[in-house]
């Protein structure tokens, strides 16, 4: 696949603020790519530095082997999807849509017959068919967003900058428009770069998943290696799935604020300071008098509460130095247990499967 | 003190509110249909007639009062209110819109725009009136005093702007700009229609505030009399009710004016909301 666009060492600072802090990016053409990042990561500023509605500070951004980073936005030939979707209320669905083809420096199209054809093969490429002389106030939530969408794809730009696309939607709909957006997208070949806050919608949409923390990229990777083998601690706490404990490590084994845990056969992975992460759901909970086989790690903890999520729960525990530990048992395994409430339980993993950063 | 009695209280205030709002028009327009030409600006009204209507538009057998010496500065009046609210709407738009990113100095620049409306009319139209005398520049309703109207009305059409571009959305420029839609052409299609009504709003302020004001007028505008310098100007002899009769045709003129504009933006809200509940069917 060949690379889209390229984003070289770029830097952006508001007043002392580092928001990017020497972004490298190269992202392929024709494919689905998910922007995580906790807020304040930066991520939203980096999608308006590549629109062009912010300027880096430093850096070069190259679009098809171009650097665009002194183009003006309407000449960079890349769409944005706002997540207030930023339609404009004084015309309807149809003229929506139609805008950019009209109104646009480069080719406009000026025959009404086209721009008419055009607009019909998007409309019901999004699935908005009957709705074209409406208000754009007059459509429900998940309407404009489809409007949103097809009034940039019908401009047919090689990229297309999608800002929380999604957090505007009630969660039912979240879900059919996550499955939506990856099948248009498919259907017009471009590239999306999808900005999102919510690691589910990030994992579960992007062909590749780059995560951002405090101005940098941390991750760039598959979904499977992003939720697997998150390439640091930052990344780990970020996903909300790992326990993640401070400390050092010593003779073979990582000291922490709970203990020693003995390190597993696989290399620690290199990380600005250790950490020791075991997964929520890689981890069980035992009466505390149950052996251990060799390769496990126990602590003990005592049980807080716990919360349930249809298809799993998850169980709170706290740890004698204070810190929560979280246990994930999924329902499709074993029935769900009940724990005594302050009671104190063994939380047993093997040594395999935490991930050790050093 | 109870709610009610809150209530009532507020309730007075407002009707005493509305009678010192409306009481001198209604005055005035009670005593426009005095008999004439021998009846006075004062009550008790000897006879009810149009006399003074039909004196405005000279349909009256000649008399010892003189027609309102109006016609010419109702024309200058209104051509200069036309000229001070096209020049301060443009102004006011486009300054609000410079305003909308902060620059070095905005601060001082916004103070100086505004100090406009604030400084006493009388001292800014003497001033003018010594500085023209000064260069030799001769004083005219369309040079000296059309710059003081325009120095009055648009720091009132900037602020009207300020606070529209304040509410005002620009993730919808940008998303006209990421159309491939150039920064001009996206203020034509885009940004023009969102604040329209602001603007129509700046330019009734620009218009009314033109159309009456006296002071900076009094020593700028030279020998022709704008409207409001004319109407002072028969004060100065004796008021008759002719000119309360005119006050009365300007007033209702307005409020057809405003009616229209209601009754249009009424018939497309209607028509907006037909489409809607057609295609709702």
């Amino acid at each position: 696949m060949s690379t889209v666009l390229q984003l070289k060492s770029i830097t952006k600072a508001y007043g002392d603020m580092r928001a990017l802090n020497g972004i490298d990016l190269a992202l392929p053409g024709d494919a689905y790519i998910s922007l995580l990042g906790p807020s304040g990561s930066g991520k939203t500023t980096l999608l308006r530095v590549i629109a062009g509605f912010e300027h880096p500070d430093a850096g070069a951004i190259l679009f098809d082997g171009k650097r665009i980073d002194t183009v003006a936005p309407h000449q960079r030939g890349i769409g944005f999807v706002f997540q207030n979707f930023a339609l404009f209320p004084h015309l309807s669905v149809a003229q929506n849509i139609a805008f950019g083809l009209e109104n646009r420096d480069v080719d406009p199209v000026t025959d009404r017959r086209i721009v008419d054809a055009r607009v019909r093969d998007i409309i019901s490429l999004v699935g908005l068919s009957g709705l074209e002389g409406r208000a754009v106030t007059q459509i429900s939530g998940g309407q404009r967003q489809r409007v949103a969408l097809a009034r940039t794809l019908v401009t047919e730009p090689r990229m297309v900058l999608l800002d929380e696309p999604l957090g505007a939607l009630d969660a039912n709909l979240r879900a059919r428009m996550r499955a939506e957006l990856r099948a248009i997208r498919e259907r017009c070949g471009v590239t999306f770069l999808h900005v999102t806050g919510s690691e589910a919608e990030a994992l579960g949409m992007g062909d590749t998943v780059l995560v951002l923390e405090s101005g940098r990229i941390a991750q760039s990777a598959d979904s499977d290696t992003v939720y697997n083998r998150p390439a640091s601690p930052a990344v780990a706490r970020f996903l909300n799935c790992y326990n993640l404990f401070a400390g050092r490590i010593e003779g073979g084994a990582f000291v922490g604020g709970v203990g020693r845990f003995a390190l597993g056969a696989s290399a620690p992975t290199r990380a600005a300071s250790p950490a020791y992460a075991i997964r929520y759901d890689r981890v069980s909970v035992r009466p505390r008098d149950t052996a251990i086989a060799e390769d496990e790690i126990r602590i003990e903890a005592n049980f807080v509460a716990s919360e349930y999520s249809g298809a799993a729960v998850n169980s709170f525990f706290a740890l004698d130095d204070g810190k929560v530990f979280e246990v994930e048992s999924h329902l499709s395994h074993a029935a769900p247990e009940t724990y005594a409430e302050q009671g104190r339980y063994a939380l047993v993993w093997k040594r395999e499967d935490a991930l050790v950063y050093a | 003190m109870n709610a009610s009695g809150i209530k009532t209280g507020l309730g007075a205030y407002t009707a005493l509110f509305l009678v010192f709002l409306y009481g001198p028009l209604v005055v005035l327009a009670i005593l426009s249909f005095q008999t004439g030409p021998e009846g006075g600006p004062q009550f008790p009204i000897i006879e009810w007639s149009t006399y003074w209507y039909k004196h405005l538009f000279g349909l009256t057998p000649p008399s010892r009062i003189a027609p309102l010496p109006i016609e010419q500065a109702l024309v200058r009046s209104l051509g200069l209110a036309v000229m001070t609210m096209i020049v301060s709407t443009v102004l006011g738009v486009t300054a609000a819109q410079a305003f909308r990113r902060k620059f070095r100095g905005s601060g001082v620049v916004f103070y100086l725009i505004v100090l406009g409306m604030m400084v006493p009319g009388v001292l800014v139209g003497l001033g003018m009136a010594l500085v023209a005398n000064t260069l030799g520049i001769d004083r005219h309703w369309w040079s000296t005093a059309f710059v003081l109207h325009v120095v009055y009305t648009f720091p009132f059409a900037f602020l009207v702007m300020l606070a529209i571009f304040n509410r005002f959305d620009p993730s919808m420029e940008e998303a006209s700009w990421s159309l491939g839609v150039t920064p001009a052409r996206t203020f034509r299609k885009v940004t023009f229609p969102l604040i329209f009504p602001g603007v129509l709003s700046a330019m009734l302020f620009a218009f009314t505030l033109s159309y009456d004001e006296f002071s900076r007028t009094l020593f700028a505008s030279g020998r022709d009399l704008t409207l409001p310098l004319a109407i002072y100007g028969t004060f100065s002899v004796e008021v008759h009710p002719n000119v309360f009769a005119f006050g009365v045709l300007t007033t209702l003129f307005s409020f057809a004016l405003l009616g229209t504009y209601a009754a249009l933006m009424m018939l497309s809200v209607r028509r907006a909301k037909r489409i809607a509940i057609q295609e709702e069917a």
